[in-house]
C-alpha cells in the first residue's frame, strides 16, 4: 500500500468505524429484531416474516403510509416556496435582509417550542380562528378535525423549516453569474422569464439537493411536532410511520413489530433517496 | 439625428462620482471606441447605455427616443460581454435564438434567423453544441452571434477580446471590423487597449476618471492630441515627454538646443512639456545624441531606450540596427513637436 493510500485510510478509518458501530450494526440488529416477536425486554422467538404480514393488515400502518404519501405529495411546495422567496430576496426587494433573518428564525427553535406556539394559535379559541372570524370565516378545529389536522401539521413544519432551504437557495443564487442574468435582461427576459429559463436551470443541482434533504427531513423529523400537537390523532389522521414506531415500541412495548415498521420506513427512504440521486447524476453532465 | 446621444450623463455609486458629465453623440453606422485606463468608467458608461445601470443625472437618447429610464429590453441594443455570458444549459442555437424566443418568434423562423447569423460567423457546425464544449474563441463568436441574431439598433462590446490569446485577438478584431462593414450597424466598443481602439474605430472617445478627454478620429488623436493624457495614451511606444522652458514667445530650449515652433499664440513663461513621438525623431531640425541603454529589436524596426538631459527617451531607429552603447543621432523636428502647458493642455 502506498504511503498516500495509507494516509487516506488513516483519515477515513475513524468515521468508517463510527458508521459501522452506530449505523450499520443497529441496522442489522434491527433487521434481526423485526423477524422476532420480542415484547418488552424479553428477546422474542424467531417468527419469520410474521411481523411484516401483520403490518400489511394493520389499519394504523396503512393510514400512516397513506399519510406519508400525502406528505410527500406536498414536496413541490416545500421546494418552490423557499425558492420563490429566495429569488425575490436575491432580486433585492426592499427589506430583503430582514426577511432573510425572520424566515430563518424558526429553524433554530426546537419542535417542542414550535408545537407549543401553534397549539395556542390553532386552538378552537386561538388567534388563527379569531383572525378568521374578523373576515367572517367560521372557526375550524384545525388540529382536532381529521380533515385539517395533517395539513395543519404540514403547514406548521413548513413554516418552521423553510428558512433553511431559503438560505441554501440564496447561497446558490449568489453563484449564478450576474453577467448571464444581465445578458438575459438585454435579450428581453422579464422576471418570470429569468426565473424560468435562466435561474431555475442554473440552480438545478441545488434544487435537487434541497429536494433530497427535505424528503428525508419530512420523513424523519416530524416526530416532535406530532407529539406536541396531535399525538397522531385524531384517530390515525396524523400518524406517520415514525410516530407509529414510537407508539409500538414505547407504548405498546412491541420492539419486534416496531423494528419491522422501521425496516419498511428505511426501505422507503432508501428507495426515494436512490431515485433522487439517480436523477441528480443524470443531470450532472448538463 | 444621431443614433445615440448622451447629454450631461453622470453616475454616482454611493457618494463616489464615477461618470462626471458626459456629452456625446454617435451617428448611425458609426464604430465608436471608448478607451481609457482601467477604472476610468468605460464599462459603467456602456452599462448605462445598455440600461444595466441607472443614470444619476443627464439623459440618454437612442434613435431620438429618450431611454434614460427605459428597461434594457426596450432599448433595442445588444451587448457582448467580456465573459461571453452564454447560457450554459442551452445549445448554441438556443443561446442565439433566446431573444427571438422571448419575442414569440416561431421555432422554424427562429432557426432560420439563427442559421443566417451562424453563417456570417462561420459557426454553423457548432449550433447544436453546449457552450461547455466550445473553445474560448468559439464562445466569443457565439456571443457575437447572439447579438447579431437580434438585429439591434446599437451593438455594445465590453472588452470582448481580453480573454483571447494574442493571435486570436488580432484575428477576431479583424472579424469585428469586417462584421461592422457587412452589417453597417452602430457599434460601441470598450477597450483599455489603444491598439484595438486605433485599428477598429471611426471615432475614439478617450476617457479618464469619468470624463471625456478627447473625441476624434484615430489619426486626429495621434497627430493632434488636445492634452498630455491623450498624447501619452494614444500611440505605442508612448510619446516622449521632455520638460522644457520657453526661451521666447515661439521658442523653447531643450538639451542645449533651441527649437522654433509654429504656434498661433505666444508661449507662457514657466515649465512646459515638449512631446515628440519615438517615430518622429528625424527630419529637419537641431540634432541631439542618444546613447542606447537598451535596444528592442522588432525586425523591421528597433526601439532604442536612453536619456536626453536625464529624461528617459525612446527612439525608433530604421535603416540600421543599433547596438547597446551606440550613440544615435536624433533630430528634434520642430514640425513634429507638440507643446503642453503646465496644466497639461496643448498649446497650439
Ligand atoms: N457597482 C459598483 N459599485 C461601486 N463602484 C463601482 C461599481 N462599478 C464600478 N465601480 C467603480 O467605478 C469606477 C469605474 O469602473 P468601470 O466602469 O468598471 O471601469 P473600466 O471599465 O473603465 O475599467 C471604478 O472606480 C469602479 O471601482
Ligand atoms: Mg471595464
Amino acid at each position: 500500500m502506498s504511503p498516500e493510500r495509507r494516509t487516506a485510510w488513516a483519515f477515513l478509518a475513524p468515521s468508517l468505524v463510527l458508521i459501522a458501530i452506530f449505523r450499520i450494526a443497529p441496522l442489522i440488529w434491527g433487521a434481526q429484531l423485526s423477524l422476532t416477536d420480542a415484547r418488552g425486554i424479553t428477546p422474542g422467538a424467531f417468527i419469520g416474516l410474521e411481523n411484516y404480514r401483520e403490518l400489511a393488515f394493520d389499519p394504523a400502518f396503512r393510514d400512516s403510509i397513506s399519510n406519508t404519501i400525502l406528505l410527500i405529495a406536498t414536496l413541490p411546495v416545500w421546494v418552490c416556496f423557499p425558492l420563490l422567496l429566495a429569488i425575490l430576496i436575491h432580486q433585492g426587494v426592499p427589506g430583503g435582509r430582514f426577511y432573510r433573518a425572520t424566515y430563518f428564525f424558526p429553524a433554530i427553535l426546537s419542535s417542542v417550542i414550535v408545537g407549543s406556539i401553534f397549539n395556542t394559535l390553532l386552538r378552537r379559541d386561538g388567534a388563527v380562528n379569531a383572525a378568521l372570524k374578523l373576515v367572517g370565516i367560521a372557526p375550524t378545529d384545525w388540529l382536532g378535525s381529521s380533515h385539517t389536522a395533517l395539513l395543519s401539521l404540514i403547514a406548521v413544519q413548513l413554516w418552521a423549516t423553510f428558512g433553511m432551504s431559503l438560505l441554501i437557495f440564496l447561497a446558490g443564487l449568489s453563484t449564478v453569474p450576474q453577467d448571464m442574468i444581465e445578458a438575459a435582461r438585454l435579450d428581453g427576459a422579464r422576471l418570470r422569464h429569468l426565473v424560468w429559463f435562466i435561474i431555475i436551470p442554473a440552480l438545478r443541482p441545488i434544487i435537487e439537493f434541497v429536494a433530497v434533504v427535505t424528503t428525508i427531513g419530512i420523513l424523519t423529523s416530524m416526530f416532535g411536532l406530532i407529539y406536541v400537537l396531535t399525538a397522531g390523532g385524531p384517530g390515525t389522521s396524523t400518524t406517520l410511520p415514525e410516530f407509529l414506531i414510537w407508539l409500538e415500541l414505547g407504548k405498546l412495548n412491541r420492539p419486534g413489530y416496531a423494528a419491522a415498521i422501521s425496516m419498511v420506513l428505511f426501505a422507503l427512504m432508501a428507495g426515494l433517496a436512490w431515485a433522487q440521486i439517480r436523477i441528480m447524476q443524470r443531470n450532472a453532465d448538463v | 439625428m444621431s443614433e445615440l446621444s448622451l447629454t450631461g450623463v453622470t453616475k454616482a455609486f454611493g457618494g463616489v462620482q464615477v461618470i462626471q458629465g458626459v456629452d456625446l453623440s454617435i451617428e448611425k453606422g458609426e464604430f465608436v471606441v471608448f478607451v481609457g485606463p482601467s477604472g476610468c468608467g468605460k464599462s459603467t458608461l456602456l452599462r448605462m447605455i445598455a440600461g444595466l445601470e441607472t443614470t444619476s443625472s443627464g439623459t440618454i437618447h437612442i434613435a431620438g427616443e429618450d431611454v434614460t429610464k427605459a428597461e434594457p429590453y426596450d432599448r433595442h441594443i445588444a451587448m457582448v460581454f467580456q465573459s461571453y455570458a452564454l447560457y450554459p444549459h442551452m445549445t448554441v442555437a438556443e443561446n442565439m435564438g433566446f431573444a427571438l424566443r422571448l419575442q414569440g418568434v416561431a421555432a422554424p423562423e427562429r432557426r432560420a434567423l439563427v442559421t443566417e447569423a451562424a453563417r456570417i460567423l462561420q459557426i454553423e457546425p457548432l449550433l447544436d453544441r453546449k457552450p461547455a464544449h466550445l473553445s474560448g474563441g468559439q464562445r466569443q463568436r457565439v456571443a457575437i452571434g447572439r447579438a447579431i441574431t437580434r438585429h439591434p439598433k446599437v451593438f455594445l462590446f465590453d472588452e470582448p477580446l481580453s480573454n483571447l490569446d494574442a493571435e486570436l485577438r488580432v484575428q477576431t478584431r479583424l472579424e469585428i471590423a469586417r462584421l461592422h462593414q457587412a452589417l453597417g450597424a452602430t457599434m460601441i466598443y470598450v477597450t483599455h487597449d489603444q491598439t484595438e481602439a486605433m485599428t477598429l474605430a471611426h471615432r475614439i472617445v478617450v476617457l479618464r476618471a469619468g470624463r471625456i478627454e478627447q473625441v476624434g478620429r484615430p489619426t486626429d488623436l495621434y497627430d493632434d492630441p488636445d492634452n498630455l493624457f491623450v498624447a501619452g495614451f494614444i500611440g505605442s511606444p508612448k510619446m516622449n515627454f521632455l520638460p522644457v522652458q520657453a526661451s521666447g514667445p515661439r521658442e523653447i530650449t531643450v538639451a542645449g538646443q533651441t527649437l522654433t515652433l509654429a504656434l498661433s499664440v505666444p508661449l507662457p513663461t514657466g515649465p512646459l512639456t515638449l512631446g515628440l513621438r519615438p517615430e518622429h525623431l528625424s527630419g529637419e531640425g537641431p540634432q541631439v545624441t542618444l546613447v542606447a541603454e537598451v535596444v528592442e529589436q522588432l525586425g523591421q524596426t528597433s526601439y532604442a531606450h536612453g536619456k536626453i538631459d536625464g529624461t528617459p527617451v525612446i527612439a525608433e531607429v530604421r535603416g540600421h540596427r543599433p547596438q547597446v552603447g551606440e550613440a544615435i543621432p536624433l533630430t528634434l523636428n520642430p514640425s513634429r513637436a507638440l507643446v503642453f502647458g503646465a496644466d497639461g493642455q496643448r498649446l497650439r
